[in-house]
């Protein structure tokens, strides 16, 4: 008896359990079900309105969280987009990357053959906080910038003014380079012939601050950083540290009745692949630096793809090399390095989201020659050739170690070269750190052999990336702007004659040269320049992807009201493609 | 051994299922690699990568499961990947054994103050947060070697190991062979191995299947974290990794590996559970 019973007591938990089991698989395939699909279309369409106007919420997502709202400390593209709202230049960029005044009422004229400029501000300008924007407002802002105290690092940009130095050294009460001569005219008197000082004026380093709101925040640079004030078409409305930024427009601009959303959110710590789900599902209305295999999906969807911008952005990627590090010292091993990685197959794996190159300026710089004869190229038996040269005709006898970002991405490209250095027999050894360490750690002499790396522009002038990066005078023991320690005398020559040449077609032919030599000396191996990918909604209009400042929304305006799209919205041949669940008829906001 | 635990072995089905999952999985680490028809790091990008993607299953001959992300032969990397994953496995769960067992049959039949301190110290490793710790330790000695991962793992995982041993120490103890041993003169050493250590084996036995299983889990979750083996080895962990961002355009990029983590822990944890059962090795 007991044994029949037991038997049955089994057999009815054994059914139990199985049913269980189909009753969790239903109810999760039920939830499944119930997920609303992305489709694959644009949500929401603009009113078809076509003149510019006020009105509505602009929202976007950036991958990290914003540092500083402070213009003299900010130096990262994030806060750079935050601090570009609130704040005006002197001088500023138009969407060609050519200078134009803004709060300058024209580009001043150089004096004393470059020694000088003479500003002239507008007398229209006041500050969110209401303070008329003059000359000593001007003066008082750069004093602060440049004052030890606040310890910018924009602080080098600036150090050919007159003066800065005895300045920021405490040994002067005022920079003498800064002259305020009225009320609304000021003048900058350099050390000597600089023609890129209007670049650095034009840097957010140098934007007017409030000196009111300087002084309210005295001694506390968190509450600076939190609490901006300027003269920008946005005034700053709340900062939810690490979730959101929100501006509102600011309606008593200078420049009036300009287009602008009333409200700005600027979403922190998105990851790309949230964004792309977000930006699908009608959520926000840019998306920019989304993973690769993203732009797949918008590049082959008809509706998509005039939304879609792919912008080269003026960016420089490859693989530095610090030339006081054995076997690197050789310059036979680094054109070897150069010449062993096949750039194609890097922009291939990059879906083309990266441009092959093999010289140090980019192509939209002055300087650059798609012909350039020491210009480097994918050549395994050159790179064979060098080795031999260099006394290693059975290759490398250890492995280099190779520093490269964290995560998938980095570490998949990464394997990309490293079988093309292992091939012509180049062992290396890559080691994924995290951006805080390596930027340290590379600042460093004889510490990093080689490493992954990259250079976004200042302002767009060649000497911002040969001076920065290759020049001699960046090289500094711990804390080296030149992270490749590479030294050539000829090179400084050639930079110094260039840095103070008027004549644009001399000063060109100048940085082709250094072009050349560095090219030839493969302090990196010159790898890539970065396409940029963004996608705006249909009814966000006035977007031009900038040259200078990349993600630039000061000039968008929403075409409202928008509504939510139907497929006649698009010329959509292939109705596969379409699904209309999941697209309602509301404004999910 | 006790052959009652042997005999109730092989009536349990689940161990035999599990059994036989782990023959098959420890016949790919021994002889996959010799199966691999191409090098698991050679990459050929203009065979397996079109436009830059990489091939699906069956669209190129020669390359049955197509290719990973940066167009190497899937097949090849999963079966280099098997002697990878397992050798990391079985090695750190031999180290983590021998620890545990050393110092639970040491803490157990000592008593007091020697006791005490093990214990404590086992509560100390227990109280971190395992992966955490592992990477913390990975990033700051900066190893990448089969040897350091499987040390790594191993001497951060043999703690409940230690409190089994320690328990049934404890019981053998007062047993009255070992007293019986302890009362004809024999040294401490030969009771300890000749009359307590058997008593060990069989739940050590059961406790280290079932750490294979966590220990295969382990490696997937550093690889997968970038916190593995130097690239360009194949683990299986670290070829989920490389191909997170294609796992929606090309599911099986990540289904194959996921497969062969999956049985492999099922495998030994239906085995570990029938030892288990089989030799009464519960904490």
């Amino acid at each position: 008896m007991r044994k029949a019973a037991s038997r049955v007591g089994e057999a009815r938990s054994r059914w139990g359990g199985a049913l269980i089991l189909v009753a969790l698989f239903a109810l999760g395939a039920f939830f499944i079900s119930r997920i609303p699909a992305e489709p694959a279309f644009p949500r929401y369409v603009g009113a078809g309105d076509p003149t510019p106007r006020a009105g509505g919420t602009f929202e976007w997502t950036v991958g990290s969280a914003v540092r500083t709202l402070d213009p003299h400390i900010a130096y990262d593209t994030l806060s750079f987009q935050a601090v570009r709202l609130v704040f005006d230049g002197l001088l500023d960029y138009d969407d060609e990357g050519n200078l134009i005044p803004s709060l300058a009422r024209e580009l001043p004229e150089p004096l004393d053959d470059g020694r000088s400029f003479r500003f002239r501000l507008r007398e229209d300008v006041y500050f969110h906080d209401g303070t008329h924007l003059d000359a000593e407002v001007v003066s008082f802002s750069f004093h602060e910038m440049l004052s030890r105290s606040k310890g910018s690092p924009g602080y080098g940009f600036f150090k050919v003014l007159k003066g800065a130095e005895a300045y920021h050294q405490g040994e002067a009460e005022r920079v003498e380079g800064i002259v305020v001569e009225d009320r609304f005219t000021i003048r900058f008197d350099l050390e000597e012939r600089n023609l890129t000082f209007l670049n650095a004026i034009a840097l957010p380093f140098a934007y007017p601050v409030s000196p009111k709101n300087i002084e309210r925040f005295r001694g506390d640079r968190a509450g600076l950083a939190r609490n901006p004030v300027g003269t920008g078409p946005f005034v700053f409305d709340d900062w939810e540290r690490g979730v959101k930024l929100t501006f509102k427009r600011n309606a008593h601009y200078f420049e009036k009745n300009r287009p602008n959303p009333d409200t700005m959110v600027m979403w922190e710590n998105v990851d790309g692949t949230t964004a792309a789900r977000r930006f699908r599902n009608g959520d926000i209305d840019i998306l920019s630096g989304a993973p690769k295999v993203h732009l797949l999906f918008f590049q082959n969807s008809p509706a998509w793809k005039p939304y879609l911008f792919l912008e080269p952005s003026v960016t420089l990627f490859g693989l530095a090399m610090n030339c006081e590090i054995p076997p690197l010292d050789n310059v036979h091993v680094r054109r070897a390095i150069a010449a062993a990685i096949d750039r194609q197959a890097i922009s291939d794996f990059m879906l083309g989201l990266v441009r092959p190159t093999g010289q140090p300026i980019p192509p939209q710089l002055k300087g650059y020659d798609p012909e350039l004869p020491t210009a480097q190229r994918y050549d395994p038996e050159r790179a064979r050739e060098e080795l031999r040269i260099a006394g290693y005709p059975n290759g490398l006898p250890e492995p280099i170690e190779v520093w490269i970002g964290e995560g998938e991405g980095s570490r998949n490209l990464a394997q990309l070269w490293q079988s093309d250095l292992a091939e012509v027999g180049i062992p290396i050894r890559l080691k994924q750190v995290a951006f805080s360490a390596y930027l340290v750690e590379t600042a460093k002499e004889k510490t990093v052999p080689m490493f992954v790396s990259g250079w976004m522009m200042d302002f767009p002038d060649p000497s911002n990336f040969l001076d920065v990066l290759f020049s001699s005078k960046s090289i500094h023991p711990v804390h080296s702007e030149n992270r490749s320690f590479y030294r050539n005398a000829e090179l400084d020559d050639l930079l110094d004659r260039a840095r103070g040449e008027i004549d644009p077609e001399k000063r060109a032919s100048l940085y082709r040269a250094a072009n050349e030599i560095v090219a030839r000396d493969a302090p990196w191996a010159f790898l890539y320049n970065a396409v940029d990918f963004v996608v705006v909604q249909p009814y966000v209009k006035g977007y031009r992807h900038h040259p200078v400042w990349a993600n630039e929304y000061r000039g968008v305006w929403l075409d409202l009201p928008r509504r939510a799209a139907s497929e006649k919205d698009f010329d959509v041949h292939s109705r596969d493609e379409v699904r209309t669940d999941g697209v309602d008829g509301g404004d999910a906001r | 051994m006790d052959p009652r635990a042997l005999r109730k072995l092989w009536r349990h089905r689940g161990a035999m299922v599990g059994a036989a999952l782990v023959l098959f999985v420890l016949a790919l680490g021994a002889f996959g690699p010799y199966l691999a028809p191409h090098p698991p790091a050679q990459q050929f990008r203009g065979e397996l990568l079109v436009d830059g993607l990489p091939v699906g299953p069956f669209e190129v001959e020669g390359f049955p499961l197509g290719a990973d992300p940066l167009g190497r032969d899937l097949l090849s990397r999963l079966l280099h990947g098997a002697r990878l994953s397992l050798s990391i496995a079985l090695l750190a769960t031999f180290i983590a054994t021998v620890i545990g067992v050393s110092v639970g049959l040491i803490s157990g039949y000592a008593g007091g103050f020697v006791d005490g301190l093990a214990m404590r110290f086992v509560d100390l490793i227990l109280s971190l947060p395992f992966l955490l710790i592992a990477i913390v330790i990975q990033k700051s000695l900066d190893g990448a070697g089969i040897f350091f991962i499987s040390v790594l793992l191993g001497v951060l995982s043999w703690t409940g190991l230690a409190r089994i041993t320690r328990a049934k120490t404890l019981q053998a103890r007062s047993l009255e062979y070992v007293e019986a041993a302890r009362a004809l003169g024999y040294g401490e050493l030969r009771i300890l191995l000749r009359h307590v250590l058997p008593n060990i084996v069989g739940p050590a036995l059961a406790i280290g299947t079932l750490m294979v299983a966590n220990m295969i889990l382990a490696e997937s979750a550093l690889s997968f974290l970038g916190f593995g083996l130097a690239p360009p080895a194949a683990s299986w962990g670290s070829m989920l990794s490389e191909s997170q961002s294609l796992m929606e355009w090309q599911p099986t990029l990540t289904l194959f590996p996921a497969l062969l983590i999956s049985a492999t822990v099922f495998g030994f944890n239906l085995l570990g559970e029938g030892l288990r059962d089989a030799f009464d090795a519960r904490l």
